[in-house]
């Protein structure tokens, strides 16, 4: 008998989702989708408000990458007022926002997807979880709760506020580093790259060797790619940069963030709040079909790592040129999100150690004042969940007139609906529904970390 | 036996969630007292059967002595969530300035869904204009209510995030049986800043550029910034945010003013009255400062307090 | 059934409650949709009181004062008027008209303003209709479980 099967919440992410997949008269997979099951608006309600508030503001949109939007908005509300930012100023702000990528990739690897490759995916539901892991691993889970932990002192102690944090400002940052706090930030962030490896190593031997061809096909599709490009040697840039929109056979266009509306559109499906960016430029459409999709790219790690020439750091490097060796480039397999991931966390530790290097970073002068006035900018950084841009108009007392974002895990969400129609279709035969098989269909989701 | 808990996040960002990880070291420490029976950003308990085919009407909590929840409710899937909790946990925690407030998800109470709804689904630049999703998804509810607005809270713990020292506070305080410690006066009352009066000040400023201060010298020898005609929400915020045995404010540590992100400093205050009074009967035209409603109530627009203007009907 | 407004008037004890009271023993008529709630100041008004009149469902407000300059503690209707500009604006934010409140003066021996001044508020009230933010609708009233 024809039936509908709800996967509610879908758990281990960072948002709120739904999954449903319905089952026909034979128990066959007949359709599935990814429901985003709110809306806030942020897009509607900063309206109005006066622009150099608006990056204490939308960091409320995630709690887990609160740096991210707290960049880009910053950078926008820079553009919109003509700001130019000091050096140091703009150190500082690199430095913060690649340290918030750090705690946000551990968090992910360990706390919300290991335990699927740990534990296993079809371990009873009850240990299939951090918890769990703590108690089949304690060493392992109490040096990754330290290091975490370490990560985010590092953000609060200099910053002071790690969860929607403040320091940084339309015009540059709030406040310098002294010479004391960046001694303590050298030591520690060496510390953070030594976990790094640590991490690296482990989920080689542990997680990583073990994917096997079923592993690595779970739910696959073939896709685009969009990530940003350093545009002066199209090296891997979080911060900064252009975008590269690669087509699935590898052949790519950058353009300039100011740009995107004629590169991305947005499609609203009656069934989900969230929106479906597709690839407008491909002049293709937008179709979600498993055979034929049509403007679909994807975002995120591994998506940084198919579209950036190489990684201008020499551990993430090696990591890259051996990855590409095993899987080509673009590489498809949706489970090597995870471990872009780790590549992407052995980067971030080598380059906030680069930029603590460079004792500039201690310039006194850190921000320009900052003059209300009309204006727009787009403020564009890679977020851990993909390419976020902030985009926002100012009228001439400064506030926002209108503003229009894409954040990350947005850009993903056709393809998450791919992946989990591909799981789903793979997983469950002759109406055989189990718990296994319908976490394999949430492992699918979160290897996009949505 | 250990204490069941439950956890849920409704009209919310996670960062609540990720406050209760920053306990680090701490939670591991706790984890052997504390059994989280349903947790979505941590653990798979679903709502509808492991096997997602139970009945959709029937959600399913499972009991526990404690429940937190962060967020506030924006929809029916929310409110159905809360409700579940409120059955079926012991206590209630409101987990952060939305589940007490609203949060800074209640900035949309100044606006009806209809308007909403015309810029996100039509009005963006990249947006293909559509119809607003209705199939499958949860009907939004007016506006942003926080949770005592819909159910019983038993203990408020305020903070975008609330720091993770009064999260530890309040489970410790349950385990022990008795009243969870927590700060009742105002940020202002754990800022350690200089204040000498306000002196000819009759106007607050846009913060368009840094305070003043000397980077070598501690916080402590940093003028007040709302005497240097900064706003700051400090006088009319609960304080908490400098934690347990904190140097300073979170904001003011990053040398930039407070923005009232504990909420008010009782419960049921009014941040926005309370300013306005605070500013006006000091002699600073009011007028001075802009987007007054949603700046003042930029954490705590739920309970009614930001509504649609007349004219955006 | 015709829309009365109820109205809040806080007077001070000093001037205008005794204007009230004076108009009272003259028999002068003034409308009865008038509640009066003595104050020692209208200085003591603070804005909540007044915001809060309005959330529990008054169609309007008032606060009558002595004359400047005549205040018996001196200065307490000056602050009184200061923070007009703050209930203004609260009514602003909450999308109430802003003459649904009013702040006048009227000395003790002033019933005939003060009749004057509550009539006027009275009427200019009931042209514009109930208070909107009474809480009317299901979905305004605290559900509590
Ligand atoms: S209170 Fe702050 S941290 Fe908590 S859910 Fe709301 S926005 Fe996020
Ligand atoms: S107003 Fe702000 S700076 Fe001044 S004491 Fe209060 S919190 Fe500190
Ligand atoms: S200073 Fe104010 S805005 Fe900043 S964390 Fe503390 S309460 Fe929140």
């Amino acid at each position: 008998m024809a039936k509908t099967i709800n996967i509610q919440p879908v758990t281990r992410i960072e948002g709120h989702a739904r999954i449903s997949i319905q089952l026909d008269d034979q128990g066959r997979v007949a359709d599935s989708k990814l429901h985003i099951m709110a809306m806030r608006g942020f897009e509607k309600f900063i309206e109005g408000r006066p622009a150099e508030e608006v990056p204490r503001i939308v960091s409320r949109i995630c709690g887990i990458c609160p740096w991210m939007h707290h960049t880009a908005a910053n950078k926008a509300v820079d553009q919109c007022f003509g700001a130019q930012v000091p050096p140091a100023g703009r150190k500082l702000r690199e430095l913060m926002q690649v340290m918030a990528h750090i705690s946000d990739k551990i968090l992910h690897f360990f706390f919300l997807a290991a335990p699927d490759f740990v534990m296993g995916a079809g371990a009873d539901y009850k240990i299939r979880n951090v918890l769990g892991l703590a108690q089949a691993a304690p060493e392992l889970a109490a040096q990754v709760v330290k290091m975490r932990q370490a990560g985010q002192m590092m953000l609060e102690r200099f910053a002071g506020k790690v969860i929607h944090p403040v320091a940084m400002v339309p015009g540059g940052f709030a406040k310098p580093m002294s010479q004391k706090e960046r001694d303590e930030l050298l030591a520690g962030a060496g510390e953070q790259l030594e976990f790094a490896k640590f991490c690296m190593k482990y989920a080689k031997e542990n997680v990583f060797a073990k994917l096997d061809q079923d592993a690595l096909s779970l739910g696959r599709i073939t896709t685009g790619f969009l990530g940003l490009v350093d545009p002066a040697d199209g090296s891997l840039n979080l911060f900064d940069g252009a975008l590269r929109l690669m087509k699935p056979d590898g052949s790519y266009l950058d353009f300039n963030c100011r740009q995107y509306a004629d590169f991305l559109g947005e499609r609203v499906e009656t069934w989900s709040y969230g929106k479906f960016p597709y690839a407008r430029v491909w002049g293709e459409g937008f179709s979600m079909d498993l055979e034929a999709p049509k403007g679909i790219y994807r975002s995120n790690t591994l998506a940084r790592l198919n579209v950036c020439d190489r990684i201008n750091t020499p551990l993430a490097q090696a990591e890259l040129e051996e990855f590409r060796r095993r899987f080509g480039r673009p590489a498809q397999s949706t489970t090597l999100y995870h471990w872009a991931r780790l590549i992407e966390l052995v980067y971030a530790c080598e380059r906030v150690l680069e930029i603590l290097e460079d004792e500039t970073i201690t310039d006194p002068l850190v921000r320009n004042p900052v003059e209300p006035r009309a204006g727009r900018g787009v403020g564009c950084v890679e977020a851990p969940r993909g390419s976020l841009i902030h985009d926002y108009v100012t009228g001439d007392d400064g506030c926002i007139a209108s503003a229009n974002m894409i954040v990350g895990t947005t850009h993903n969400l056709a393809p998450m609906n791919m992946s989990v129609r591909r799981a789903a279709l793979d997983a469950i035969k002759g109406g055989q529904v189990s718990e296994e098989a319908l976490n394999q269909v949430e492992m699918a989701v979160r290897c996009y970390d949505p | 036996m250990a204490l069941r808990v439950a956890e849920e996040g409704l009209s919310s960002c996670s960062g609540c969630e990720v406050a209760i990880l920053n306990l680090g070291e701490r939670l591991l420490a706790l984890a052997p007292q504390l059994d989280f029976v349903h947790m979505p950003l941590l653990m798979d308990h679903k709502y509808f059967g492991q096997l997602g085919d139970g009945d959709l009407k029937r959600l399913e909590i499972p009991q526990a002595e404690l429940g937190l929840v962060s967020g506030g409710v924006r929809n029916q899937e929310h409110l159905e969530v809360l409700q579940a909790m409120r059955a079926n946990c012991g206590t209630l925690v409101a987990l952060g300035t939305c589940a007490t407030h609203g949060g800074i998800p209640a900035l949309i109470n100044g606006l009806a869904n209809a308007e909403l709804m015309e810029r996100y689904y039509r009005g963006c630049e990249t947006n293909d204009p559509a119809p607003d999703p209705t199939e499958t998804v949860p009907p939004f509810l007016e506006r942003v209510y926080a949770l005592d607005e819909k159910v019983k809270v038993d203990i408020y713990l305020p903070g975008c995030p609330p720091h993770p020292d009064h999260i530890a506070e309040a489970v410790l305080a349950f385990l022990e049986g008795r009243e969870p410690a927590l700060p009742h006066k105002s940020v202002c009352d754990a800022c350690p800043t200089v204040r000498q009066g306000k002196g000819q000040l009759k106007s607050v400023r846009r913060f368009l550029q840094n305070a003043q201060y000397d980077p070598a010298k501690p916080i402590a020898d940093m003028r007040c910034l709302l005497e240097q005609g900064l706003l700051c929400m400090g006088p009319v915020t609960r304080a908490g945010c400098s934690g347990a045995d904190g140097e300073a404010p979170r904001c003011l540590k990053a040398r930039v003013p407070c923005r009232g992100c504990y909420g008010p400093v009782r419960q049921n205050g009014n941040q926005m009255l309370d300013m306005l009074n605070a500013l006006a009967s000091n002699g600073i035209d009011i007028k001075t400062l802009p987007d007054r409603a949603g700046g003042l109530l930029r954490f705590s627009g739920a309970h009614g307090r930001l509504r649609p203007r007349p004219a955006a009907k | 059934m015709a829309f009365e407004p109820k109205i809040l008037a806080f007077s001070c004890n000093w001037c205008s409650y005794a204007a009230a009271d004076l108009a009272g023993a003259s028999r002068m008529q003034y409308p009865a949709n008038l509640r009066i709630v003595r104050v020692m100041c209208s200085g003591m008004v603070h804005p909540n009181l007044v915001m809060e009149a309005f959330s529990k469902g008054a169609d309007g407000v008032m606060v009558l004062g002595c004359h400047p300059g005549e205040c018996h503690y001196l200065d307490g209707n000056i602050k009184a008027q200061a923070r007009l500009a703050v209930v203004e604006e609260m009514l602003d934010a909450y999308g109430l008209e802003p003459e649904r409140f009013r702040l006048a003066w009227c000395s003790s021996a002033e019933a005939e303003r003060f009749v004057e001044v509550v009539t006027e508020m009275t009427e200019a009230v009931r042209g514009l209709g109930p208070n909107p933010f009474r809480p009317t609708r299901p979905e305004d009233a605290q559900e509590v479980a």
